[in-house]
């Protein structure tokens, strides 16, 4: 007899929940601490900018939801140019040198591509659920879990959105932040490049890119519209030959 | 408002483990399959005049979890293999089948190990998984049963190494 035809659905379930069971799990955070942040992340919804508490901030993944594909013709503004506003991204240089890459739709990635590139950033931008395979990832260039989603090396490459995600709550069981705590600590920082909730603004420092290294911009598999920076070998399938 | 406060305090307490446990069948890391859980439970908690009505309230909050994390997780685990945060290695009882079956089930599907993880730990019909995940009763079936069939396989090899 086959001791497989002994086992019902009820006895492997049964077997897989004891099994999972044992498994040590930590006591639950403190509720307060879960509430001040759910709390936290109602009043956020009234602070431009800030998207998340907790493990939507851990992979410094920005949610732009609202960058859904529209009417608008993708922008193609040269960098120093006054920006032109409702195209579905612009690209400006700021007064340090830095890039700052403003995205209200999910569009035409190519075209950022070739003008990021043009102003001297090594970058592949793919808004598909396909990423560029030929891009590596640079070590401590991708973004880790929670509660410190950003290294350092993300942090100088990407001032924004980092600044403003270091200025978010730690998780619960380290202590919630309260809301006003919150809108205080974000708005003592300076405003620029401020996104607002149908907009994400990630600004680029190519003076802090090693000389191998380039900038990957990627949406997150499955249509969920979730932009992750990231810092990745600079290679000519990748990011193309600029050097930054 | 104090009332929502307590009845959220009681739903949080009595859901933290199994909607915790339900997101490790599933999330191969301990510490992200708690920060999403935590996370979820803000988010519940933020929306809770939505939640408290859901049907299954624990399978929102589950849902929400893998939600939270698993998007830009995945993305980096299948092609930023460089990431310096490694995952955390899976729990070792000392007991060959519980091992054997743990890894049996990491060796499973993440929609796999989902509808087994809403079956066990929040006691959902397959109507109400497919519910939850938004796929065809069938589609669940169709998981479920493959799933179970290959940890079938491994708790036949392991009783049967057991003598």
């Amino acid at each position: 007899m086959n001791a497989r035809d002994d086992l019902s659905d009820a006895d492997v379930l049964t077997a897989a929940r004891d099994s999972l069971s044992k498994l040590p799990i930590s006591s639950p955070p403190d509720v307060e601490a879960i509430m001040a942040s759910g709390s936290a992340r109602r009043r956020s919804r009234l602070i431009p900018g800030v998207t998340g508490t907790l493990a939507g901030v851990a992979g410094a993944a920005i949610a732009v939801t609202a960058l859904v594909p529209g009417g608008h013709q993708p922008g193609h503004p040269a960098a120093r140019q006054p920006t032109i506003r409702l195209t579905a991204w612009t690209v400006d240089r700021l007064a340090d040198g830095n890039i700052s890459v403003t995205i209200r739709e999910l569009k035409d990635p190519a075209g950022l591509q070739s003008t990021l590139r043009a102003d001297g950033v090594p970058v592949s931008v793919t808004f598909a659920s396909q990423p560029n395979r030929a891009c590596r990832a640079y070590p401590g260039g991708t973004p880790g879990p929670p509660p410190h989603p950003g290294t350092a090396l993300l942090r100088r490459v990407f001032p924004e959105p980092y600044r403003r995600l270091d200025a978010l709550p730690s998780p619960p069981r380290s202590g919630g932040m309260s809301p006003t705590r919150l809108a205080r600590q974000v708005h003592a920082r300076p405003p620029i490049p401020r996104p607002s909730p149908n907009q994400t603004v990630i600004v680029i420092d190519p003076s802090a890119l090693p000389g191998n290294a380039g900038v990957r911009l990627g949406t997150s598999p499955g249509g969920n519209a979730v932009l992750i920076p990231a810092v990745v070998y600079a290679s000519t399938q990748c990011t193309g030959n600029v050097s930054p | 408002m104090s009332n929502e406060r307590a009845e959220f305090a009681d739903f949080f307490l009595a859901s933290w483990e199994p909607c915790l446990r339900a997101v490790l069948a599933v999330v191969d890391s301990r510490q992200l399959a708690e920060d999403q859980v935590a996370e979820a439970f803000a988010r519940a908690w933020a929306s809770w005049r939505k939640v408290r009505r859901h049907p299954a309230p624990k399978a929102w909050v589950v849902r929400t979890a893998l939600n939270a994390g698993a998007s830009w997780w995945r993305q980096r685990n299948r092609e930023l293999p460089l990431a310096d945060h490694d995952l955390t290695a899976p729990a070792h009882f000392g007991n060959g089948l519980d091992d054997s079956l743990l890894t049996a089930l990491r060796g499973l599907s993440p929609r796999q190990r989902e509808v087994i993880a809403l079956r066990i730990f929040l006691d959902l019909d397959t109507d109400s998984i497919a519910r939850q995940l938004g796929i065809e009763t069938g589609t669940v079936r169709m998981h479920m049963s493959r799933g179970l069939a290959a940890l079938r396989r491994e708790l036949t090899t392991a009783n049967n190494h057991g003598g």
